[in-house]
């Protein structure tokens, strides 16, 4: 394929606006999979994305067009996510493209992320091709959406394709502006070879594989490359494309997307942002690189058995492979022993990378109550930076705390901005201005503290809105703030991993819903078990775990009292799978569960 | 080595026989038979059981005769023998007379309870006649219901009818103790149910009830319904029914003794108070269990393989455990507080020379301070409200 036919593109959005969906139909019309195998949201081969029906992964995939032109074209498309946690992936897809299809929900126009991820494409000079999705709803909105193009995005309306993914309209039309208004592969001139990595992944057979976008030159098969960030010198093992599933190719050339396994064995060399180029031959500059991702939420993960210490290190190891934007550190906890403190971008992220633990590594884990980094100005004028509560320092050695903040571009509906405001409020938040999108919508520009937007801030405002309004968020300055440590205690034992730093006037509230929560989520016991709250020493909020009240097996006949201990052993067994503290048996899954909101 | 010796060592081996074992266990010991034939399946039924014929019967009552010669060694007292099955009952009354020989000719000691179950429809005349000639002294009845609408439910092979004919009949021949056993919960059943049940059974006078919470065991016709969605489980009637069991038959002077198990004074059933003492049993044929000479084993539950063990002289034992102190004052503990009068702590400790485990120590003060468990007079034992967790409580206290 000529270098000038091949097509780099992303599709983007705002999360639900139906991105893999389109994927599915133009893997379909190009005839890259079969429709005997072609599966709904085909590109979200994860179980987990299969299940929730999200994207939490960018997914490439090599298509080929014929345009009408008589041209046959070469489209590497990268599906990515929509969820705001994931923005690190969209970015590093924008990265290897040289366009980007921008989908609108018709019926929910344009949403924070379509804005944030428009930006994105912007910054890194992509052509966007706006796209009007789901036009066959009978709440789309045309007029509206096309509006808030020009007006929100800058974006001519008459660039914007009319599409239904789920119908399958428009995608022609989608498939010819990819191939005419995308630009063909830039940085190709270089005269070295250089090639971008975006991603990587563990195999338990070949190691680590390595997604790469090839700018100039080629890779193939037996090749001395040269790691550029620290001069790690390798032999190329095997490239290939993406169909989607892998498959082994010759080379790939200037303008493809594709992998590569070579002998590296140790996964961690392996980087994000890396530019590779062969050894006998090497390329004087680096490809430009990718904004260093720095955590925002850290929480506790430790293995539910000690000796899966080793096992939970290993698998950790081999997750950040493949999710970059995750970071891990040993740490030990009084009530939980060794473990890791763990960064990821927010809750929805935590969640998705504990559950990956689970399963793709076979280990039972504990988290602990997520935080975000603190900074503590301590009377002898030290500052620390603490991402722990159990690190916070005696009230009395502490001169002032200061946490992140956060700027909000909050879209919602007029009519509720009355309930936004109050929740922005709730949240301690200031909104700093606000301006109108259109008749309809509104946007608030706000300060939040971060630890504040974690929990429930996105489930509240959109039940407020009715689902219409969204959020995207950076981070802003840090402020000082009357922060406190807030305890658990289950039984009367403190329970480190549960401690949580809290605004002085929310403890009671937060810790009495926190006690309340944990109760219904600790199984009954044969006890009644009381979880408290306390700040400095003072019980501020306390709720039982219901004992249970049957419990028996009448049988227990001829002698047989194997039998009857085996009944008895499985029921233990079943306490075994959860972290016991105390006497109490607390579910792995518990932090988690305490996090969801159940308030609608 | 000298043969003299080697035959000397022999005989004092065998003189210290009873001798011959850790001290938590007196010299008494329990036999319990396990007669595997039934006439049918019951929907309910967990138990190993087959349709016996007649040569798989001989073969049987063979091989009950060679396990109970390798089982029965000198200076062993038997005092308490339990005939369970399946349904010792479908045996012809000649069956019945061997198989009691078979016990009576290898085992010594004099029998102060022999209890034979028997269910209604198998009741006749020649049999209890022989079982009484033998000694059986104790002879215990599944009724199940008296109600025909649950019986059949339970897929039971008998009526009310039946249950009161049977009743009288053994009544009539003078056994000492009789003892009914009634199931409760069964779909159907509500509290005013179960107690007209309770009303009729107490009725017949017998002294010694038995009440089982029906359950759901898997391999069981009733375990598919439940899966089926055909039933459903209902803990809270459940509780209920084993409040009302308890409460009835109190009212009607039956003494209950263990969580199933109610009695008129001086009427328990020692075999199964000594196996929850975590006293000393034999168990012969398939499935049965033992719980002897420091060991605790069940043969298999299987007719052919459990016969082919016994002729080989070399028994097809499953889930063997070597026994040890610490197991057995967990076990006494465990099943003792499933008994009313629960346990003696100080007796506990000192039999197996050994103290609770801290953890267990705390579940039991914790027990007490939430009105689970009382304490006097270094005995403990569950309140009604503990009674109903048994399972948990035991459960909690396993280490
Ligand atoms: N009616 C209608 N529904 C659509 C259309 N396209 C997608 N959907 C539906 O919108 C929902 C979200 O679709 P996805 O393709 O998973 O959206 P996404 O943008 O990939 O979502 P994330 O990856 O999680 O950000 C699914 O229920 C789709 O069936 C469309 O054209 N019309
Ligand atoms: S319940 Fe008794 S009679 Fe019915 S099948 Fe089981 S063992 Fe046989
Ligand atoms: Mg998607």
């Amino acid at each position: 394929m000529k270098t000038d036919h091949k097509r780099n593109f992303s599709i983007i959005a705002h999360v639900d606006h139906g991105k893999t969906t389109l994927s599915d139909r133009l893997l379909e019309h190009t005839a890259t999979v079969t429709q005997r195998v072609l599966t709904e949201q085909h590109l979200d081969s994860m179980d987990l994305e299969r299940e929730r029906g999200i994207t939490i992964k960018s997914h490439p995939v090599t298509m080929h067009y014929k345009a009408k032109n008589g041209e046959l074209y070469q489209l590497n498309l990268m599906d990515t996510p929509g969820h705001v946690d994931f923005s690190y992936e969209v970015s590093r897809s924008l990265a290897a493209c040289e366009g980007a299809l921008l989908l609108i929900d018709a019926a929910q126009g344009v949403e924070a992320q379509t804005v944030a991820n428009a930006n994105l494409a912007v910054d890194q000079d992509l052509v966007i091709i706006p796209v009007i999705n789901k036009i066959d709803l009978p709440s789309a909105n045309l007029d509206l959406c096309l509006k808030q193009l020009e007006d929100l995005l800058a974006i001519p309306a008459e660039e914007a394709i009319l599409a239904s993914a789920k119908n399958g309209i428009g995608i022609e039309e989608i498939l010819e502006a990819i191939a005419l208004r995308i630009a063909p592969p830039r940085w190709t001139d270089c005269g070295e070879t250089r090639v971008g990595v975006f991603d990587s992944v563990y195999d338990a057979y070949r190691g680590a594989i390595v997604y790469i976008r090839a700018f100039s030159g080629k890779i193939k098969r037996g090749d001395q490359i040269v790691m550029m960030s620290d001069n790690t010198r390798a032999e190329v093992k095997e490239v290939g494309v993406f169909t989607p599933s892998m498959q082994k190719s010759e080379t790939l050339t200037a303008g493809d997307v594709g992998y590569l396994v070579c002998n590296i064995k140790n996964v961690a060399e392996i980087k994000i942002g890396d530019t590779i180029t062969h050894y006998h031959n090497q390329a004087k500059e680096m490809l430009p690189g990718y904004q260093e991702v720095r955590p925002l939420v850290f929480s506790g993960i430790y293995p539910v058995e000690t000796s899966d210490f080793e096992k939970l290190k290993a698998g950790m190891g081999k997750l950040q492979l493949n999710d970059a934007a995750f970071s891990f550190q040993a740490e030990s906890s009084m009530a939980l022993g060794f473990g890791f403190r763990c960064g990821f971008l927010g809750l929805l992220h935590m969640e998705i990378i504990q559950e990956r633990i689970r399963r793709e590594y076979d280990v039972d884990i504990i988290s602990t109550y997520p935080s975000v980094i603190y900074k503590v100005e301590k009377v002898i004028g030290e500052v620390i930076e603490v991402d722990n509560p159990i690190n916070l320092p005696d009230p009395s050695a502490i001169e002032r705390i200061l946490e992140p903040t956060i700027k909000a571009t909050i879209h919602v509906p007029n009519d509720s901005i009355g309930d936004i405001l109050n929740l922005v409020m709730d949240k301690r938040g200031v909104c700093d201005h606000t301006e109108t999108l259109d008749e309809t919508r509104l946007m608030l520009v706000c300060n939040l503290p971060l630890n504040e937007i974690l929990v429930d801030f996105n489930d509240r405002l959109k039940s407020i809105t009715r689902g219409y309004g969204s959020m995207d968020y950076e981070l802003d300055e840090y402020r000082e703030s009357k922060l406190v440590k807030m305890d658990i205690m289950v039984n009367g034992e403190p329970v480190d991993a549960f401690s949580s730093i809290v605004h002085q006037d929310k403890a009671r509230v937060k810790g009495k819903v926190l006690c309340e929560k944990l109760a219904d989520i600790i199984p009954m016991h044969l006890f009644k078990i009381a979880v408290q709250a306390a700040v400095g020493g003072n019980i501020i909020a306390r709720a039982n775990v219901r004992a249970m009240r049957k419990d028996v097996t009448a049988k227990c006949y001829g002698g047989d009292i194997s039998r009857k201990r085996k009944l008895l052993d499985k029921q233990k067994e079943g306490k075994r799978k959860m972290k016991n503290i105390g006497n109490v048996s607390i579910p792995p899954d518990a932090f988690i569960k305490v996090l969801k909101n159940d308030r609608d | 080595m000298q043969a003299g010796l080697k035959a000397t060592i022999e005989t004092k081996k065998n003189e210290l026989g009873s001798e011959f074992q850790p001290k938590w266990w007196g010299k008494t010991l329990g036999l319990y038979v396990h007669v595997p034939f039934c006439a049918t399946s019951c929907d309910f039924c967990a138990f190993y059981q087959v349709q016996g014929d007649r040569a798989g019967i001989r073969a049987y009552l063979e091989g009950i005769e060679e396990e109970a010669a390798q089982a029965a060694v000198a200076g062993q007292e038997l005092r308490t023998c339990f005939f369970g099955g399946g349904t010792p009952g479908l045996l012809k009354a000649k069956d019945l007379q061997i198989l009691c020989e078979t016990v009576r000719r290898n085992f010594r000691g004099s029998l102060v309870e022999w209890t034979v179950e028997m269910a209604p429809s198998t009741v006749k005349i020649d049999k209890l006649k022989v079982l009484k000639e033998q000694g059986v002294t104790r002879i215990s009845m599944g009724v199940q219901s008296f109600d025909d609408a649950l019986l059949d439910k339970l897929g039971r092979q008998h009526s009310r009818k039946q249950i009161l004919k049977a009743y009288d009949l053994i009544r009539e021949e003078g056994f000492e103790s009789v003892n009914l056993d009634l199931i409760f919960a069964i779909p159907g059943q509500n509290e005013a149910r179960l107690k007209e049940d309770i009303r009729q059974a107490a009725q017949l006078g017998p002294d010694h009830l038995s009440t089982y919470c029906l359950t759901f065991e898997e391999d069981t016709a009733l375990f598919v319904q439940l899966s089926e969605g055909k039933v459903a489980l209902d803990v809270d009637l459940e509780t209920r029914l084993y409040l009302t069991c308890w409460e009835e038959l109190e009212r009607l002077g039956y003494e209950q003794y263990e969580i199933s198990n109610f009695a008129r004074r001086g009427k328990q059933c020692l075999h199964n108070v000594n196996t929850w003492k975590m006293d000393q049993w034999i168990g012969l044929g398939p499935s049965a269990a033992s719980q002897f000479r420091g060991r605790r084993y069940s043969n298999v539950p299987d007719l052919d393989r459990w016969l082919e063990g016994v002729k080989a002289n070399h028994p097809n034992w499953i889930d063997q455990s070597d026994l040890n102190e610490a197991l057995l004052l967990e076990d006494a503990l465990i099943f003792g507080l499933r008994m009313s009068d629960g346990v003696d702590l100080n007796e506990l400790q000192e039999r197996f020379g050994r103290k609770l485990t801290r953890s267990q120590s705390k579940t039991i003060e914790a027990l007490e301070s939430d009105g689970k468990l009382r304490k006097s007079g270094g005995r403990i034992r569950l309140t009604k409200a503990g009674r109903l967790l048994s399972d948990a409580v035991g459960s909690t206290l396993m280490v």
